[in-house]
């Protein structure tokens, strides 16, 4: 079938380059037959049809070569595989053994080694232009294929069964071992130069009875060009050629014509043929045969040019063995190519496929070809692009691979489509729209990217203090992303209409209001009571627009948006950072193998090496004592000092709750009486106080406890802390819903507006104070008084949950004021920088390691859980229970908040054509049977997850045993190898070669093996992650 | 635009944003990084897809990588010849791992190599050692190494074969959350 393939490629595109010159060699072949009635002719008709039967003699005979080691032959056998293995020079490199193990058997091997390339070798040009060791390889193959034409032409199917065996069963290795077989010939011939002829043609036939013709043929282009050298060489024995003449002048000097005809082409070639032989050997790995020494490296390059020109295309190609490579690679689906150098081709599929397929290492250059690389390619092709892109991104391959792959993939893939689709302009479609829509995401993201905050401050901090501070601001900046949303919710649906209708502000400006809040604000977008609670229609007839509602479902908007990306990101962190809780262990290696890559500043560094040391020498010494335990009296200590700590906290927490309360009942009246309107701010101030002071006295509860676990003493101060702001915000709730509301103020939405403004300015101010003066002087102590205290560190913890406290306040205020976001929006932007000030001046890098992206977990999860959900039921209670206020705002007149909506869904109820939202609302959102179901599917979900997730540890503990026994598994079966090789090595000491070829072998494909098991466990890993993601 | 034009073709900017984790901005001022590295050296016409690489000696002065212990071992696993010379590709990959997208596999395979001194595709006791040294700028003694190297081993290898393999590795570094946010390089 190959010769088919050849010869119609042949016939149909002689326009080609290589034919000029195959015409040149046909010729030539025309004259070698022409020449029959020569001296070796006769020989030559006997070698020629010797070799026809030779062949089929000869074919089977290749294998018994193989298992013939002691033929010079033989050693170059071990040659193919190595080569193969790394068809490129990188076999060279690797090996250098196999050039040596040519040179040994020199004359006799080394120069058969090298004519059988020439002449019969050819086919296996795979294997030749791979092995550095045949000089010839790489232009013969050349002239191999163009050649082969004639001869199977004209001679018929023999010849392209004996030549195919070799070359497309991708035989590369039978090919050689035809040569290795042959080789011990040619010793022989050498000590009976009279037969060569009849010797060579006799081996030489199965490839080589053609070979005459072919072989010449080949020649034409190198062989040729050896033979002319071996031929002034048998003047002149010193050539190694000077053997290969032997046969060589029989047969070859018909060669010689056609090659001669090519060597006039090439000027180079034609005086000194073997040289570019040895370039060739040269240039693709270090031409071993040590014969053509000088001159070749003199020529190589005047030679190299010379043969490109004979062989040109094929030549050619073979220079650009890379790029031919990833062609055919594609092309290997039909690996006899239907392109039109198919022939060519063909020829470097079959030697490319075969030679990955054992040398698939992952780091060389063409695993594309090994049977994973195929594997990935077709597992990629399917996928969807954005898929395909994700998946090219996760290979841990070097761009220049990924780069091939993802081309081989995208080539694959329209070949397909154009296959398949190619009338069907609506898959064009389609394309054209995937890749307008993958183009604009690109581009939006690039924006995303170019508008997010502090990048540059960010990387500066995470510079000088690690991970777990920069969480602290990192946390800061999405709570700003959040306000920024809700800012734009509430502005563009709330404020903006509002402004439209407008209402004039009777109240002076005087300055304080920034402060309280009160008086000249009162009667602004910024308070609930502002607003108006008419239809807001401008033109008669146009698009109305109902405040009421408007007002409400932004509200709603706002939560809901809060509400799923809180769950969102709470999931995505859990997901990340409790992948495997429950083997969670002490975590020394962790500890080794987390270095903070992002910390880059020199101190920073230093520091972290140091406190890293200590932490490792404390955890060592705790490892230690771990067998010393505590006793009884120590216990008991130590779980009364806990107690009392809690007990103390807690008692404070209680009793600040009750101050705050006391002081909110209070409130109203003492307001009443006094007509300062700085007094508003006292309450603001003494909770500010308690937020102050409190947890500050909580952190040094750590002096007298001592937690085993660093960890634990953070929770157990997140969890006093979070008690304390919660319970004071939930008193505060309770003073705003149950006092202030029903007590019959003028509008007292707006108040609880202005009262939560206070308390979070105040807050704020207290920050910044706390900032520049506490932290400030922190620092002048630690640093010129009391030097022992030295530098503090930043407590993460404490100021997350300040953050957190001031969110909360948001959440609730937004209702009643719906401007706090963008207060909040800019609080925490100066709080950004004032915060990253006081950290490069007056804090050190936290010497604990701290888990900082498990502290981000918790963080958001308490922001979701006492803060939001806190926040989520206040505004329940305040719209399904709470009565408007009768003269402000947009529900005046109203029993309830709710009320609005149920008035809509009346007035929708008239109208038919909205049905479906009555209907909506009627059957799910206000009926409890809905509700019901609902959450008992969820339940049941919940369940069947929880119970899926127990199977899963199950799973997952057995699969852990199962690696500790392949472990055991393997170290039992590598020992039991290495006494068997070792009983080996003692049973034959004294075998030389065999051993050597053993032990080289074995040596790459171990590597190889190991390499690609490697490989293979990473993609394994990979799969298995991905279902999880 | 103009400037991304004359840098990189269209297909070779897009080709390195499937290739890495990167925006196109980013690949271009990944590219003045590199760039500026060596302004001598790196053309600012990479549409010919010129074969330059920066000595290691010039990638180890980035402020990224400058004072970062294991520089020299990153450089190394990301170079081509594992010389530590990096071309723009390399440069690339290497950022792109070290960026915060690159999932935690790609991230864990990566760390596996910077931490296998000797290449030999396990961590084992000696690779240990040079990590713990390097970690801790020799401030522990020779027995409190190789206790700590015998400890992470101990907690670390699942098959007990006396050293890490690229699974043991993985499996514990999902032990650590952390290890996410600092196998991180910010750019």
């Amino acid at each position: 079938m190959s010769a088919y393939y050849r010869n119609n490629g042949y016939e149909e595109e002689p326009d080609y380059p290589d034919y000029s010159g195959s015409r040149n060699q046909m010729q030539g072949y025309l004259k070698t037959q022409e020449y029959p009635g020569s001296l070796n002719n006769s020989a030559f008709s006997k070698t020629r049809r010797n070799p026809y039967s030779a062949d089929s003699r000869t074919s089977p005979d290749y294998p018994r070569s193989l298992a013939e080691p002691d033929y010079p032959g033989s050693l170059s056998n071990p040659d193919y595989p190595g080569i193969r293995d790394d068809p490129y020079s990188a076999s060279s490199r690797r090996h250098p053994g196999y050039p040596r193990t040519l040179a040994e058997p020199d004359y006799p091997g080394s120069q058969n080694n090298p004519d059988y390339p020439g002449t019969r070798s050819n086919p296996y040009a795979a294997g030749f232009r791979r092995s550095p060791d045949y000089p010839t390889s790489l232009a013969k193959p050349d002239a191999f294929w163009s050649n082969p034409y004639h001869p199977y032409s004209s001679k018929g199917p023999d010849y392209s069964e004996s030549q195919r065996n070799p070359d497309f069963a991708g035989s590369g290795s039978s090919g050689n071992y035809v040569g290795s077989r042959t080789n011990p010939d040619y010793p022989g011939f050498l000590g009976e130069p009279d037969y060569p002829g009849a010797q060579g043609n006799a081996y030489h036939p199965g490839p080589g009875a053609s070979s005459n013709y072919l072989g010449s043929g080949r020649n034409g282009g190198h062989a040729g060009s050896r033979i002319k050298p071996s031929i002034d060489t048998l003047g002149e024995p010193d050539y190694p050629g000077a053997e290969n003449p032997s046969y060589a002048p029989h047969f070859l000097e018909k060669p010689d014509y056609p090659g001669a005809e090519d060597y006039q082409n090439s000027p180079n070639f034609g005086g000194e043929p073997d040289y570019p032989d040895a370039e060739d050997g040269r240039d693709y790995g270090s031409s071993k045969t040590p014969e053509m020494p000088r001159e070749l490296l003199s020529r190589t390059s005047s030679v190299h040019h010379g043969r490109v020109s004979p062989v040109s295309l094929l030549t050619r190609q073979n220079e650009e063995y890379p790029e031919n490579i990833e062609m055919q690679s594609i092309e290997m689906a039909n690996p006899y190519g239907h392109s039109d150098n198919g022939y060519v081709n063909p020829a470097y599929v079959d030697e490319s496929i075969p030679g990955p397929t054992y040398g698939n290492s992952p780091s060389g250059g063409d695993w594309f070809k090994s049977p994973q690389g195929q594997k990935l390619i077709a597992s990629l092709i399917p996928m969807t692009s954005r898929d395909r892109i994700k998946a090219i991104r996760n290979q841990p391959r070097t761009m220049e691979e990924k780069r091939k792959l993802r081309r081989m993939v995208d080539k694959e893939k329209s070949k397909q489509s154009r296959r398949i689709f190619e009338l069907n302009c609506c898959s064009q479609c389609l394309n054209s729209i995937s890749l307008a829509y993958r183009r604009s995401k690109n581009i939006l993201s690039e924006l995303l990217s170019s508008v997010s905050l502090w990048q540059k401050t960010l990387k500066i901090i995470g510079g000088k203090f690690g991970t777990s501070v920069l969480s602290y601001f990192n946390f800061l900046r999405w709570l700003l992303k959040f306000n920024v949303i809700s800012f734009i919710v509430t502005f563009s649906f709330v404020t903006i209409p509002q402004f439209t209708v407008g209402g004039n502000n009777t109240f002076p400006f005087t300055g304080l209001e920034f402060f309280t809040g009160a008086d000249y604000f009162t009667d602004t977008v910024m308070y609930y009571g502002f607003y108006t609670n008419s239809t807001i229609q401008h033109r008669s007839g146009g698009t109305s627009y109902n405040m009421q509602l408007a007002y409400i479902f932004t509200v709603a908007a706002c939560l809901i948006i809060c509400f799923f990306s809180l769950l969102f990101s709470m999931a995505r962190y859990f997901r990340n950072n409790f992948i495997n809780p429950h083997i969670y262990s002490r975590g020394i290696a962790k500890l080794i193998f987390c270095w903070d890559f992002t910390i880059t500043h020199e101190k920073a560094v230093k520091l972290k090496q140091k406190n890293l040391s200590t932490e490792i020498k404390e955890n060592l010494s705790e490892i230690l004592q771990e067998n010393g335990k505590l006793t009884l009296s120590q216990h008991l200590t130590r779980l009364s000092v806990h107690l009392a700590a809690w007990v103390v906290s807690t008692g404070m927490a209680t009793a600040c709750c009750a101050a705050v309360y006391y002081l909110a009942e209070n409130n109203l009246e003492f307001l009443k009486s006094q007509k300062n309107p700085g007094a508003t701010l006292l309450l603001p101030f003494v909770v500010s106080c308690i937020n102050l002071a409190v947890p500050r006295f909580y952190s040094m509860f750590g002096l007298v406890e001592h937690y085993e676990i660093p960890r634990q003493e953070v929770y157990v101060l997140l969890i006093r802390n979070i008690f304390l702001k919660i319970s004071i915000i939930g008193i505060l709730c309770y003073y705003w819903l149950n006092i202030v509301a029903p007590a019959d103020e003028k509008c007292w939405e707006t108040v609880i507006g202005q009262e939560i403004y206070r308390l979070l300015l105040m807050d704020f101010v207290f920050s910044l104070a706390d900032s520049f003066l506490g932290e400030f002087l922190r620092r002048v102590i630690g640093t010129r008084f009391i030097t022992s205290l030295g530098l503090q560190e930043f407590d993460i913890a404490r100021n997350v949950l300040e953050l957190i406290y001031a969110q909360t306040l948001v959440w609730i205020g937004t209702f009643f004021c719906p401007l706090l976001p963008f207060i909040q929006m800019i609080t925490l932007f100066i709080m950004f920088y004032v915060k990253n000030i006081s950290l490069r001046m007056n804090f050190q890098p936290p010497s604990k390691a701290w888990r900082a992206s498990q502290m981000m977990t918790f963080f958001i999860f308490l922001l979701f859980f006492p803060s939001f959900t806190g926040v989520l039921s206040t505004m329940a209670i305040t719209i399904w229970r709470l009565k408007p206020s009768a003269n402000c705002g947009p529900f005046r007149g109203l029993p309830f908040f709710i009320y609005s909506i149920y008035g809509w869904i009346d007035s929708l109820s008239n109208s038919p054509s909205y049905t479906w939202v009555v209907w909506i609302y009627q059957n799910l959102i206000g009926s409890v049977h809905f509700f019901f179901i609902l959450t008992l599917i969820v339940l049941i979900i919940t369940y069947l997850y929880w119970q899926i997730t127990e199977g899963r540890k199950v799973m997952i503990k057995l699969l852990h045993e199962q690696i500790i026994n392949e472990g055991k598994d393997k170290m039992f079966l590598i020992e039991k190898l290495s006494k068997l090789q070792d009983t080996d090595k003692r049973a034959n000491p004294s075998s030389l070669t065999p051993e050597r070829t053993d032990v080289e072998e074995p040596g790459p494909l171990y590597g190889r093996e190991h390499e690609a098991a490697h490989d293979l466990r990473f993609r394994r890993s990979v799969q298995e992650h991905s279902p999880k993601a | 635009m103009g400037n991304k034009q004359t840098v990189f073709t269209h297909e070779q900017l897009e080709e390195y944003q499937d290739c890495t984790f990167f925006t196109r901005k980013e690949i271009m001022r990944l590219f003045y990084r590199y760039q500026d590295l060596a302004p001598q050296l790196v053309p600012l016409d990479y549409t010919s897809c010129p074969d330059v690489k920066v000595p290691y000696e010039l990638i180890g002065t980035m402020p990224e990588l400058k004072d970062n212990p294991f520089r020299q071992r990153i450089a190394q696993v990301f170079s081509e010849d594992g010389d530590g010379h990096m071309t723009l590709d390399n440069f690339l990959d290497m950022f792109s791992v070290m960026s915060e997208m690159a999932p935690r596999d790609l991230k864990a395979y990566y760390a596996f190599k910077i931490y296998d001194f000797n290449n030999d595709d396990y961590i084992c006791m000696w690779d240990l050692e040079q990590t713990v040294t390097k970690l801790t700028r020799g401030e522990l003694s020779a027995e409190e190494v190789s206790l700590v190297c015998e400890k992470v081993l101990d907690e670390a290898d699942g098959d007990h074969d006396g050293r890490l393999s690229l699974e043991d590795f993985q499996n514990m570094i999902l032990r650590a959350p952390d290890f996410l946010s600092t196998f991180h390089i910010r750019i």
